[in-house]
Order: structure tokens, then C-alpha cells, then sequence
């Protein structure tokens, strides 16, 4: 896989390791900027809420 | 050679995925954090702002962020309300100036606008609208409360639950917040004690909590917790409370950790911050 990645890069040697590097930071800035924050709420740390969301609205609310 | 691409492939493959998984543990308890921090400091920095400025203020919170505030000095827990409820005792002294109390009498600062509540309940969803700060948790610890408990709230700071009372209104003004990454904001709830003071300001009063029970542990879909009297709580009539929930065990979602608190004392803004967070 990453054999062929490389082999099909342009360039020598250099200028492949630059741009290896480069996709390798694109693909780590999209993981942190998309793919994580949609993985992340299904995991359990996001449930801290009794109600888990139940719309607003019904009458909890005491008024004087 | 066909064998040797495989295994190959493979290798390459546990290579990746275990990459990707350490990445996401990064995400998960780092970068979070990192994020919440950033979006907290920044809700903090506009409420402060917009209190500064605003007419929200009667009376802009001029001495709001200084530190060393004219407030008298009060011993820990000292301010005590009238009610019998656990562990409040009468101890005179500062509990003139620590006008209102409980349900009998309405915030001073609310004195005018008592009557009619509501406008400050309409928060936008989403917004923040004040602050909280909690000495149990260090005293640097404060916390925008934001309109709403959807989770992109949550990243951004505490969410209060839109169905419940407003901040220091009668009934149950109720926060969530969470208790495991994006900040960690609840980490050490379960650390809280009858008698600590939870302090929350919306740029005109401040309010002086009083935790009244130990961190109590539900199910995650004990709505009662949050009803105007909590039956769990160990009140009885119906009062100004607070609730504070958070998810329990520390890293799981099986159940919920509950704080109680009432309300026991407001003070202006202008006169600085409460005794409670001076000490």
C-alpha cells in the first residue's frame, strides 16, 4: 500500500518524502477537523445530560 | 510473491489502524480539552465584554474580574441560610448583607423585575449567559453556562437544561456538563460537600449556592431529578435549588452523578465578588 503510494509520486527521492509528508498531515488535519468529532459522541463520554435531549419545551419550570 | 504482498498488506494495515487509534486517543483526551479550554476562555471573554458594556448591567460589574474584592470575609461555609435544611447554620455576622435567602424574599438586584422572571430565562439556545465558579474546584475554576445541553453546547462549556428554572429563579435551575474530556469541566464533582459554595453571576447578581447533599448517582433517564423539588434531594417546599449532573463512572455512561445546592445568598455585582470566593 504504501509502497505503491510512493512509487507513484513524482520526483526523486526529496520531493517525495516532502510530499508523503504533506498527505500524511492532510490526512491527520482532516481526521481531527472531521472524522474524529463525528466518532467522538458515540462514545460514552458525551452522556451527561439525565434527560439525553428530550426537546425543551415540557413543563418543568416552576414558575411563582 | 503472492504470500510476501499479503503480509505486506497486512503489516501495513495494523500499522495504519493502530496509528489512527492512538490519534484518536490523542483527539479524545488532548485535543479536546485544548479545544473546550479555547471555546470556554472565549464565552468568558465575550460574557465579560458584554457586561462591561452592555445594558444587561444596571450597574456594570466593575470590580467583576479583580481578584481581591471589598467583600467581607467570610469563613467557610459561614453564610448559612435560614432553612433547616442540612447543614446551614445561623451564624449573623455577614447574613445581613447576604440579603435574600431561599424563597421567601426575591434578589435584591431582582427586586424590580421579580415579578416577571421569564425575560431572563429567554436565552438563546446556545448562548451563554453566565458564569460559574466553584472554589472546591480550585480556585481558578470557572465555567461559562450556556443556554441548552445538546452536545456542541456541552464542548463550549456547562449546558443548562432549557426546561428548568432559570439562574436563581424559584424551582430548579439545573447544569450538566462533562465530567471526562472537552475540558473536564465536572471532573471533581464527586469531591463536592454540603456546605460548598457553587457561585454563579449573570453580570447583575451574584449568586451563592450551597451544596445541601453528597453526590448522588441515578440512571440516565431519572428526569425527576430535575423537577422543581427533587424528591431525592431531601427537599420538601419549593425553593430556589440548583442541580448539577454529570456522567458516572468517570470514563462510562451506565449512570448520572447528581449534586444538589439552594440558593442561599445574592449579592449586586457592584459590590464585588461574594464572600465565598475570597476565601
Amino acid at each position: 500500500m504504501y509502497g505503491w503510494i510512493w512509487r507513484h509520486l513524482p520526483g526523486n527521492a526529496w520531493v517525495r518524502a516532502l510530499i508523503s509528508l504533506l498527505l500524511a498531515l492532510a490526512i491527520v488535519y482532516a481526521l481531527f477537523q472531521y472524522v474524529f468529532p463525528w466518532a467522538e459522541p458515540l462514545l460514552p463520554f458525551n452522556d451527561v445530560t439525565v434527560d439525553n435531549g428530550l426537546p425543551a419545551g415540557s413543563a418543568m419550570t416552576e414558575w411563582r | 510473491m503472492g504470500l510476501r504482498r499479503v503480509v505486506r498488506t497486512l503489516s501495513e494495515l495494523c500499522l495504519t489502524i493502530g496509528t489512527l487509534i492512538v490519534l484518536f486517543v490523542v483527539y479524545v483526551l488532548y485535543w479536546t480539552g485544548v479545544r473546550a479550554d479555547d471555546a470556554m476562555r472565549e464565552e468568558i471573554g465575550r460574557l465579560q465584554d458584554r457586561w462591561a458594556s452592555g445594558p444587561v448591567a444596571p450597574v456594570p460589574a466593575a470590580g467583576e474580574p479583580a481578584p481581591p474584592p471589598a467583600s467581607p470575609p467570610a469563613g467557610p461555609g459561614s453564610p448559612g441560610g435560614d432553612r433547616a435544611q442540612g447543614g446551614d447554620r445561623a451564624q449573623g455576622g455577614d447574613r445581613a448583607r447576604s440579603e435574600a435567602r431561599d424563597q421567601d424574599a426575591p434578589p435584591p438586584a431582582a427586586a424590580g423585575e421579580a415579578p416577571p422572571p421569564a425575560p431572563r430565562t429567554a436565552h438563546r439556545p446556545g448562548a451563554s449567559f453566565a458564569v460559574m465558579y466553584v472554589p472546591r474546584f480550585g480556585t481558578g475554576w470557572a465555567k461559562p453556562v450556556l443556554q441548552g445541553t445538546g452536545t456542541d453546547v456541552l464542548k463550549r462549556g456547562l449546558g443548562h437544561y432549557e426546561r428548568t428554572a432559570g439562574l436563581g429563579e424559584r424551582g430548579n435551575f439545573a447544569v450538566a456538563g462533562h465530567r471526562r474530556t472537552h475540558g473536564d469541566p465536572f471532573k471533581d464533582l464527586p469531591a463536592l460537600r454540603p456546605g460548598d459554595a457553587v457561585v454563579l453571576t449573570d453580570g447583575t447578581t451574584w449568586f451563592t449556592y450551597r451544596v445541601d447533599t453528597h453526590p448522588y448517582r441515578t440512571l440516565p433517564d431519572d428526569t425527576a431529578v430535575l423537577d422543581p423539588v427533587p424528591a431525592r434531594s431531601g427537599y420538601r417546599e419549593p425553593g430556589r435549588y440548583l442541580t448539577l449532573t454529570t456522567c458516572d463512572p468517570e470514563w462510562g455512561h451506565s449512570h448520572r452523578l447528581i449534586v444538589w445546592a439552594h440558593l442561599d445568598a445574592t449579592r449586586p455585582a457592584a459590590q464585588g465578588r461574594p464572600g465565598a470566593l475570597s476565601g
